[in-house]
């Protein structure tokens, strides 16, 4: 029986790396950045492209992303009770601090406070930027308090 | 919960990694649970218990 899934195993600088499961997790997420990159490419580059072929091409890169959130979810499942309560905590903290932060931005902006640059909200890039970092923020409160 | 999982385990001259894959589960777990920053779950505490041939109850003990 393999060891369970931890977050080093997939970190190339903690030691416990482990490129087999690096991949298993990441592949499609890699395949996915790399077909919306040449995506949007090819829209610059096309822009007599119709509008029907315009959206399949750019909802396209969904393919590989639904995969990669079933690699997510089969990682997590193959880690321990204790990792999955760390990642359960640390995806809280980033789901409701990006739900939280994304609200007041609104608010905010609604009650004519000018915000420069989230003057319409998150971008989408945006939104994955900070969920991403309040994740990493809360898999590091997660894992002190269990240190 | 207080447990004896620390002394059981320096009794047998197993490290925190080698307990941890003789159950199955990372370094950091055992370590949490001989902390007791972590209480097992109920699974666990029986695998805990059937890899030391002791009751639960003898390892694991409520505070209360």
């Amino acid at each position: 029986m393999d060891n369970p899934n931890t977050l080093e195993s997939v970190s190339p600088l903690s030691g416990h790396y482990s490129l087999k499961r690096d991949l298993r997790l990441n592949a499609w997420f890699m395949v996915a950045a790399a077909v919306a990159g040449a995506i949007a490419f090819l829209l610059k580059r096309h822009p007599e492209w119709s509008p029907l072929s315009r959206a399949l091409l750019t909802l396209a890169p969904l393919i590989p992303g639904m995969l990669y959130v079933r690699d997510c979810m089969l990682f997590i499942r193959g880690m321990d009770e204790l990792q999955r309560r760390i990642q359960m905590e640390a995806w809280l903290f980033a789901a409701m601090g990006t739900l939280i932060l994304g609200t007041t931005v609104n608010t905010l902006s609604a009650n004519g406070v000018s915000l420069g640059r989230l003057e319409h909200g998150f971008s989408l890039v945006g939104t994955f930027a900070l969920t991403f970092s309040l994740w990493l923020v809360g898999t590091a409160i997660a894992n002190c308090r269990y240190k | 919960m207080k447990n004896q999982l620390r002394e059981l385990r320096t009794r047998k001259q197993w490290s925190q990694g080698e307990l941890a894959e003789k159950l199955y589960v990372s370094r950091q777990t055992i370590n949490a649970i001989e902390t007791e920053k972590y209480d097992p779950s109920l699974p666990l505490a029986f695998k805990i218990s059937r890899l030391f041939k002791l009751p639960i109850e003898e390892i694991f003990r409520t505070t209360d």
